[in-house]
């Protein structure tokens, strides 16, 4: 029986002076965190923006190919296992220039999220939580945007770079913390939809027209002010804001040179936008790289594939340390599912979701750490096994949040994390 | 008995001529009652209470509000220039007839009841038009609803009302979270794994007592149909545990409403449990359905959570807040904010057999409804944070406008609806200009609408400013066409009669002094772009906040 945990009795390790400091809150907007995490975490922004990148390798990418090689077994395919940065963590021949960032990196080779199907286990992928009928949970970039955007900030709080598809807001992502803190996807890391001034409208005209209207607003509002019609004068001048880093979403404003480091391929331009954003003051940004479904031809896909990954990663990596980012960085490589062991008749390798692997670095993280061990031909996990839910309590933390905490909806304690789950502590610094 | 009987209510009459100046009698109608209870529930109610709403401000209130648009310039100006004392009923009386009304208020009880989900077996216009002819026909509340909660899509001419179910897959949890929220004002999602420990008037028995009358049922597609229905098995018990129960003790109902008494279930013989028994590829027809008694059950007059919520959600749609907010949640430890007024309002549309269209007339009648949403100048300025609470309704509260009335209103305000109007020609009924505008719809529930399954919340964010500031929709409808607003303003000539025309237009109202002054100096400035200048002004005033709300 499915049950959402989100009632918040002590049974649910709530505590009852969390309730009544919320409850006195609760006049303050349907949503807000915990009053009593919220000054804690306030404080953290202060002293240091956070922020997250997460690169979505879309369709599963092969655990066998990248993070847990098992060269010389019957399931371990062609590819040889190769030394790292960090004596005694090896990964595969795919990955030279990875591998050779690997004392930023930690290893999690203890997954198992028991699900096998692409839109679920994308779901628990980025939500930490299985689907429910009657529940749905929010994306960790929307979480992220909540917990770690500022208000002031006009860049969206999730942005997605997609190599194709529509732009545009998914106010789903965002579930229950609602449509603000959905992802916004820049297709082919084209900038948000309507950035641009017509081009009929002068910037002088535009300047105008605007002050016509805060006048009009301002003779409007002296009599009938309420936080709704402040958020609404105050959303033109975020987007004025935002018209205004318009360059930030055009790599075409980086030497050529650099262009080259990342590659001249959508991975290569995407990750480079990335980075232009999070050093703009992003907070979420997720890179999706498209396709590891190999169910024909595992092996030569993954040539292909983590070949136009590989670098551009490592030299993402690369840039966000050199310019002191990556200690303040969270950053996730993410997959629905990890690929069989089993290789098929079409040298293919299928959905596996019960002993794969994912990569994290930067912000919290313990670099050239591994939690977890699968067996000898990485048919199941011998040790430290986990799921979603402790992958999302692991970022949490590594953010700096107790994610044990709830947020409050209409006065609803609802766990950020499954309570279930606890963060993997080998993997934090 | 009899005297003492009147000395009691004499007694009960000087009680109120104590509270108030207005005495109300208990035979009154509904509007002045409702009046009587707002003003009693304050003692310093005639110092709080704003002025009367203007014509100006109760003429675009109550278009939006009963035809999800705003007047044309023309209406405006005859509504504000009618002398007649009765003008207000009688527009009010207009609007509730008239087949805009049934088109708006069917888009309200869509988005109330499907909640933006994306249609996969039943075609929204199939499903607006039911939900038109329905308001149109003033088919009561309790009907519709019965009739939503009875259909199993399998008969051609209810199968419309199915839609309720098969979008949401007949999901029986999804299902009991929804009908409880929606129809019974009680978000029991909770009580799916144990009472709900914060409130206790809601129980794992009331949740389950719902969950049992759609336990059987399931989403098939039926082969010979070719369409996705409902079948339903003979059997099935439910039975659940709490979480918090360290003796896992499990517990059973039958199907019966929170607070309701249990359903008796005949007993059917062996062997002839179905109708049509369940075969592979088609839907299976029980002797007995529990499905098919859950609106009769639940839509009732005696029903007190039944007639609350629909009351409260009428309520809410006119004044701008429930008496019990959020709407969901009711129960006795979120009292609403004036008890005796829900439940006036609860019998009252129980009693006038769930006609929305005359409850709404008596809301829409009241002074209550018919206050301004200006704040009393004795709370302006430095006594910013001293002004009553949204609860007191001693202030007619800003709505924001839903993603539709935000469409439609630019659309009229812009002047594409005169255009087209006029381009139909004899041909423009209400449904030709509807079929042909309503497409322009789409991008604005986009943008500015609350994701599919989950209720309506005022969200203001950067990208819905920058759709309508630098987005082709808003841009191409100021661009001149003939009989547009552009193409109005550009032909006169009166500097003065442009900046009126333009703020009827738009705003519903007449310039201020100042206004006339601003506009003509801003025209003055640009002598050189006329054109564009006359776009870059309408459009302030399209952006501005006091057309973003219903006020």
């Amino acid at each position: 029986m499915w049950c959402s945990y989100a009632c918040g009795s002590s049974e649910h390790n709530i505590s009852r002076r969390g309730f009544f400091a919320t409850a006195l809150g609760g006049t303050l907007g349907a949503l807000a965190l915990d009053p009593l995490t919220r000054p804690a975490f306030t404080h953290e922004l202060n002293k240091q923006q956070k922020r997250v990148l997460m690169i979505w390798l879309h369709g599963g990418v092969s655990q066998l190919e990248t993070w847990d090689p098992k060269p010389g077994t019957k399931t371990g395919g062609p590819f040889q296992a190769i030394p790292t940065s960090v004596p005694g963590i090896h990964v595969c021949e795919l990955l030279p220039y990875t591998a050779q960032r690997m004392h930023h990196l930690a290893l999690v080779r203890g997954l198992n999220t028991a699900e096998d199907d692409h839109g679920k286990g994308y779901y628990l992928m980025h939500t930490g939580r299985r689907q429910e009928p009657a529940m749905k949970w929010p994306h960790l970039g929307s979480v992220c945007a909540k917990l770690l955007g500022s208000s002031d900030n006009p860049l969206p709080g999730y942005i997605l770079i997609t190599p194709r598809g529509n732009g545009g807001v998914n106010s789903e992502d965002a579930a229950f913390l609602g449509p603000r803190y959905a992802s916004v996807a820049l297709s082919d890391g084209h900038a948000p939809a309507n950035l641009d001034r017509p081009a009929a409208l002068t910037e002088a005209a535009d300047q105008q027209r605007h002050e016509f209207r805060i006048h009009a607003n301002q003779r409007f509002l002296r009599s009938r002010r309420t936080a709704q019609t402040e958020a609404y004068t105050h959303s033109y001048d975020q987007a004025a804001q935002l018209m205004r880093k318009r360059d930030l979403f055009d790599i075409s404003k980086e030497p050529p040179t650099v262009i080259d480091r990342y590659g001249r391929h959508d991975f290569g331009r995407h990750c480079l936008m990335a980075r232009r954003l999070l050093e703009g003051g992003a907070t979420f940004v997720k890179v999706m790289h498209t396709n590891y479904d190999t169910h024909h031809e595992n092996f030569d896909f993954h040539i292909e594939q983590l070949g136009e990954f590989d670098r551009p990663f490592a030299t993402l990596l690369d840039d966000l340390h050199d310019r002191g980012l990556l200690a303040s960085t969270l950053v996730l490589v993410l997959s629905e599912f990890g690929r069989t062991p089993n290789i098929n008749r079409n040298y293919g390798r299928d959905h596996w979701s019960r002993a794969w692997s994912i990569a994290l670095a930067g912000c919290g993280i313990r670099g050239g750490s591994v939690s977890g061990k699968t067996n000898a031909d990485g048919t199941a996990v011998t040790e430290g096994q986990v799921n979603g839910g402790h992958l999302f309590h692991t970022y949490l933390s590594a953010l700096g949040f107790n994610s044990k905490k709830n947020f409050y909806i209409e006065q609803r304690p609802i766990p950020i994390a499954d309570p279930k789950a606890a963060p993997i502590k080998e993997v934090l610094a | 008995m009899l005297p003492s009987r009147a000395f009691l209510s004499l007694r009960f009459a000087v009680t109120l001529l104590a509270v108030s100046p207005a005495v109300v009698l208990a035979d009154a109608p509904l509007h002045q009652r409702i009046d009587q209870a707002i003003a009693a529930a304050r003692p310093d109610f005639a110092h709080q209470a704003a002025a009367p709403a203007s014509d100006a401000e109760f003429l675009r209130r109550i278009y939006l509000d009963l035809t999800g648009t705003i007047p044309t310039a023309a209406e405006t100006r005859a509504f504000l220039k009618d002398p007649s004392p009765g003008k207000r009923q009688a527009l009010l009386d207009r609007l509730l007839t008239s087949p805009e009304h049934a088109r708006y208020f069917a888009m309200v009880l869509d988005v109330l009841l499907m909640e933006r989900r994306r249609d996969k077996y039943v075609p929204h216009e199939q499903w607006l038009e039911y939900l038109r002819s329905s308001v149109a026909a003033n088919k009561p509340w309790d009907q519709l609803v019965r009739e939503i909660l009875s259909s199993d899509g399998a008969d051609p001419k209810t199968r419309v009302a199915a839609k309720f179910y098969l979008e949401r897959q007949a999901e029986p949890h999804l299902l009991t979270r929804d009908i409880s929220r929606l129809f019974l004002g009680t978000n029991l999602q909770c009580c799916q794994c144990h009472d709900h420990p914060r409130i206790d008037d809601y129980k794992q028995a009331h949740y389950y007592g719902l969950f049992a009358f759609l336990n059987r049922s399931s989403l098939v597609i039926d082969k010979k149909l070719n369409l996705a229905v409902l079948s339903e098995k003979a059997d099935g018990e439910v039975t659940f545990q709490s979480v918090f129960d360290p003796a896992k003790k499990t517990q059973s109902t039958g199907p019966r409403l929170p607070e309701g008494p249990p359903l008796k279930e005949p007993v059917i013989e062996k062997g002839k449990e179905y109708i049509v028994a369940s075969t592979a590829g088609g839907r299976a027809v029980p002797r007995f359905s529990r499905h098919a008694l859950l609106g009769p059950t639940l839509a009732r007059a005696d029903n007190e959570s039944f007639k609350r919520n629909i009351a409260n959600r009428l309520w809410a749609l006119m004044m701008g807040r429930g008496l019990v907010h959020p709407l969901d949640l009711d129960h006795s430890a979120n009292p609403p904010s004036h008890p005796e007024l829900l439940k006036l309002l609860a019998d009252d549309i129980a009693a006038r057999k769930f006609d929305m269209r005359g409850f709404l007339r008596e809301l829409a009648l009241s002074q209550t409804y018919q206050r301004s949403s200006e704040l009393p100048p004795q709370f302006r300025g430095d006594k910013e944070g001293m002004e009553p609470e949204p609860t007191s309704y001693t202030v007619a509260l800003l709505k924001p406008l839903t993603p539709e009335q935000l469409a439609w209103g630019l659309m009229q305000a812009t002047g594409l609806t005169d255009a087209e109007r006029q381009a139909l020609g004899p041909n423009a009924s209400e449904a030709a200009l509807y079929s042909r505008l309503a497409p322009n719809v789409a991008p604005f529930v986009k943008t500015f609408g609350s994701p599919p399954g989950q209720a309506p919340e005022f969200d203001a964010r950067l990208d819905q400013a920058l759709f309508l500031a630098n987005g082709p929709v808003v841009r191409g409808w100021l661009t001149p066409r003939p009989g547009n607003l552009i193409d109005r303003l550009g032909k006169l000539t009166n500097t003065d009669a442009l900046v009126e025309e333009l703020y009827l237009s738009v705003l519903t109202r007449w310039p201020s002094a100042e206004e006339r002054k601003e506009a003509a100096d801003f025209l003055a400035a640009r002598p050189k772009d006329r054109p564009t200048a006359l776009q870059d002004m309408a459009w302030a005033l399209l952006a501005s906040a006091e057309f973003r709300f219903n006020h």
